[in-house]
């Protein structure tokens, strides 16, 4: 097995998932700002953890791109069928 | 590649064949898999996004039905156990099979905590009046619904949703749980991996991690938004 | 990885020395599995037919006694008069039973498990034991669904779209049990589609044999492929759907209740998101396995190759945005419903590049009627009036008028018995040598195609007229309308067309019992084709090759000057061709 790329600190990372989510909890419930900017924060914190543990404990960065795009497929998608339920209601 | 000559059958079918995504087969079968994942979890996810989105009225505040500091216990946990599982993954490469079952050991011992957490969660809720079909009559929550402090109208929604995708992923993890106990067993103690072979640790690993990326989702819409 | 790639080493082909149990019933060899899944969905065919013949008997003579009814218990049809509550079940059935257990797992529980180890040259698929359980989650899912016919108070009754609220509240629809078994039942139909594609997907990525390469591989590879892709992306969402479905009937959820809070247009988005890949996957394979068959009944190479391949690949990925077209008349977003519009009529654009390619490849070809060569011809044919009924409905304001009429059931007839059936009718006597080692019967097959084209023209066509004039889809009795009675002779006309449609297709199911035993053997190449599967003994050996075979060309060398025959093998290597490097790689 091909272990050419160099090893992350995967304790750092460990520290980095720790301190986001105290950052979620903080804003979730001390944080006095509106509703809407809330929502926002808490969803790229939570995009940015995601993304922490799909790139560097599932190796993602290190795997070539025809790899990378197996995971990748099925996020458009989603994306899609989210947005077309939600736009039944604002119509 | 580093050991060409001593992985070569890791990476390719025991035979001549064209060149694929040059990722063995359980490898890359696991991320095939957790492709289809991802559209399961996108069908939950997204029902609850929609269902809240287009619903009768206000959502419960977060911090009301569901107890956050236990949660956001469990949420640590399982992020210790991907650390530990990727610490595992990570001293198997380096050739060392006894870290490797310490890791892969605690591994286990968190995934199995989590569980048993979301178990004890789930019977205080339905304790407390939160059921699949939303709020049980004459319980407490019942109360704080009647007092205005959780909104009628949608609190069967709030439990179909919570209910369901928390109770997949914890489905999930109890399945994870026990590939991860059946590898330890039968190919961990036995010492099968090594150096050179150790792709059963890599293929549940990235199953494990899967699952922990879900629950980092699932948290932040579930329990603080 | 040693130990995996020990258990991945194929017994060769010489010593087989399994158990009767390991070797046929809990098989993990690509072809009896195959072989597994072709028995149970023909059977599973005829159960949709009968229940399909009950449907033409109430509607073609509504209320009159129907001829061996009188076995059918009270509940359903008492004397032999159909119920309104049991003709419902009929028709949830029949659309239930021909799309998730007999077209899907034909087309591609059938083919790809037979034909991509094969096609591609190698031993086995990537997992063969989760193979095993695909098939097996298969057969479980048609067992609960078969069983749901004889629980007490019926099937599920909710048309096979299952539309809530209809199919969440059991005091709405009046099933219970029969209810839950559908959903349960299709759960089990996901599980074993997304086992069955992630193995797809792994073969054809991994395990190709030396030169071939991507653009080497068959069209009917291609197709099983990307339908492969198409499975394992939508059945997971139809599972989730399926589970939230059943959660809604049992644990009191309310997903799909609008009385409390639910959205039961959620439910269609979901089915629907799921719905339009599946009728790609339903029809994609029968497209490439199509190809396969006229380009050597043409005796020319496929005309276009290249964009066969792109058209493939892009009526995929059209296919996941026009899932709305279903729901233009549910109420939903006109400003999404226009988008939904625009984006399934594009998918005219790859449809027709495949259609005028076939044609391409027919023109002038040196053409070999053969019964798989008529049906895929016929494919072509009904394809076109299939897909030309598609454009209609696609335009939002003609859909309006036709939405939930006959028209709409004319057209996935034409698409789905006219297309996918015609082309498993073309694939299954094409392959059957490679299962059996035997020919199916020319002179009958023959006869059995002419029937079937004529009497599926005659019961479908007319389905258009009586659409157009307003006969509502899944309608019990059209005569206590008035506008509908002038009609009931039209009726009457498709409903004993449908009887001999159906009496024409025990031809086919005796010439394959028949041709089992008594059938031509076939030696290893009837056909003449250059494909892998052509260069092993029929039927192919357990493991299929000793040693994978070398690939020097594409599938479609039909007619080369290079050589005295009019086709050139992919396996045969002229003084001209290159070694792959795969091949030499593996030498040193």
């Amino acid at each position: 097995m091909e272990t050419a790329h160099k090893r992350p600190n995967y304790i750092l990372i460990w520290v980095y998932l720790a301190v986001l989510t105290a950052a979620e909890l903080a804003l979730a419930f001390k944080l006095p700002i509106s509703p809407n900017i809330k929502l926002l924060l808490l969803l790229f914190l939570a995009i940015w953890k995601a993304a922490l543990v799909g790139l560097f404990f599932m190796h993602l960065k290190f795997e070539r791109w025809n790899l990378r795009i197996m995971a990748i497929i099925p996020l458009p998608l989603a994306v899609i069928f989210i947005l077309a339920g939600m736009s039944e209601h604002i119509w | 590649m580093t050991h060409a000559a001593a992985t070569v059958d890791q990476m390719r079918p025991p035979y001549p064949a064209e060149r694929g995504l040059d990722v063995y087969n359980t490898k890359l079968g696991m991320w095939v898999f957790l492709a289809s994942e991802v559209m399961f979890f996108a069908a939950l996810i997204g029902t609850y996004i929609i269902l809240r989105f287009g619903a009768p009225g206000e959502w419960a505040k977060p911090g009301i039905v569901l107890n956050i500091k236990i949660t956001a216990f469990n949420t640590f946990l399982l992020i210790c156990s991907s650390v530990s599982m990727v610490k595992a993954y990570a001293a198997i490469q380096d050739g060392d099979p006894k870290k490797m079952r310490f890791w892969l050991l605690l591994t286990i011992l968190g995934g199995a905590t989590f569980v048993g957490i979301q178990v004890y969660e789930y019977i205080h809720l339905i304790e407390h009046g939160f059921v699949p079909s939303g709020v049980r009559e004459g319980s407490e929550l019942a109360e704080l619904v009647a007092k205005g402090q959780l909104p009628a109208a949608t609190m069967g929604l709030y439990g179909s949703t919570f209910f369901t995708m928390t109770g997949f992923h914890g489905f999930h993890v109890t399945c994870g749980v026990i590939s991860m106990t059946y590898l330890y067993l039968t190919k961990a103690l036995p010492g099968k991996y090594t150096k050179q072979s150790y792709g059963g640790i890599e293929t549940v690993g990235l199953y494990w991690h899967f699952v922990d990326l879900v629950w980092i989702i699932l948290f932040t819409i579930v329990y603080l938004i | 990885m040693t130990t995996v790639a020990a258990t991945a080493h194929p017994a060769p082909a010489h010593h087989d020395d399994r158990s009767f149990i390991r070797k046929y019933v809990f098989s993990t060899d690509h072809k009896i599995i195959g072989i597994q899944f072709l028995f149970v969905s023909l059977f599973f065919l005829l159960v949709g037919g009968l229940l399909a013949m009950q449907m033409r008997w109430q509607l073609g003579f509504p209320g009159k006694p129907m001829p061996g009814g009188g076995v059918l218990p009270e509940t359903m049809a008492p004397g032999g008069v159909i119920l309104p509550e049991y003709y419902i079940q009929l028709v949830t059935m029949h659309g239930t039973f021909m799309v998730f257990f007999a077209i899907m797992p034909l087309l591609v529980g059938v083919y790809a498990n037979f034909l991509i180890p094969l096609k591609i040259g190698t031993h086995d698929m990537a997992f063969p034991r989760i193979n095993m359980w695909s098939f097996w989650s298969f057969f479980a899912a048609g067992l609960v669904m078969l069983a749901s016919l004889f629980v007490p108070d019926g099937a599920a009754r909710a048309g096979w779209t299952m539309y809530a609220p209809l199919s969440a509240r059991h005091d709405l629809s009046g099933a219970s049990f029969g209810q839950e078994m559908w959903s349960v039942s299709i759960i089990l139909v996901g599980l074993s589609s997304i086992l069955g594609s992630l193995n797809y997907i792994t073969t054809i990525i991994n395990n190709r044999a030396p030169g071939m390469t991507w653009f080497r591989l068959p069209l009917s590879v291609w197709s099983l492929f990307i339908t492969a892709i198409l499975g394992l992306l939508a059945l997971p969402v139809l599972s989730g759907a399926a589970i939230m479905l059943l959660f809604d009937q049992i644990i009191g959820t309310h997903f799909f209740d609008p009385a409390a809070g639910g959205q039961a247009l959620l439910w269609q988005h979901l089915f629907w998101f799921f719905g339009h890949p599946e009728v790609y996957i339903l029809i994609l394979p029968a497209m490439g396995m199509v190809s396969d068959i006229i380009a050597n009944g043409s005796r020319k190479p496929i005309f276009g190759y290249h964009s066969m391949v792109f058209a493939i690949v892009a009526i995929a990925f059209l296919g996941w945005i026009v899932w709305g077209h279903h729901m233009f008349m549910s109420g939903m977003n006109p400003t999404l419903g226009s988008s939904f519009m625009v984006s399934t009529l594009v998918i005219a654009v790859p449809s027709a590049v495949k259609t005028f390619n076939w044609m391409g490849t027919m023109w002038r070809g040196n053409l070999r009627f053969t019964v798989p060569m008529l049906n895929a011809v016929a494919f072509v044919a009904m394809f076109v009036i299939g897909g030309l009924s598609g454009i209609f409905m696609a335009a939002t304001p003609v859909d309006m008028f036709i939405h939930d009429t006959y028209f709409i059931v004319a057209h996935l007839h034409y698409v789905l018995f006219g297309g996918s059936l015609f082309a498993l009718f073309a694939a299954i006597p094409y392959w059957y040598p490679k299962m059996f080692g035997r020919l199916m019967h020319e002179g009958w097959g023959k006869v059995h195609f002419w029937l079937t084209f004529i009497f599926y023209n005659l019961v479908f066509f007319p389905m258009h007229i009586l659409g157009m004039a307003g006969h509502m889809r899944r309608i019990y009795d059209p005569t206590q309308y008035a506008f509908l009675q002038p009609y009931q002779p039209m009726n009457e006309f498709i409903s004993i067309s449908a009887f001999l449609l159906f009496a024409t297709q025990i031809i086919f199911f005796v010439n394959f019992w028949w041709s089992l035993k008594r059938g031509k053997p076939s030696g290893l190449n009837p056909w003449q084709d250059n494909g892998l599967e052509w260069t092993l003994p029929s039927p192919a050996p357990h493991g299929n090759w000793e040693r994978v075979p070398t690939v020097y060309r594409g599938p479609y060398e039909f007619s080369s000057p290079q050589v005295p025959e009019d086709y050139l093998p992919q396996t045969r290597r002229l003084p001209s061709d290159r070694e792959p490097a795969a091949a030499s790689a593996a030498r040193h």
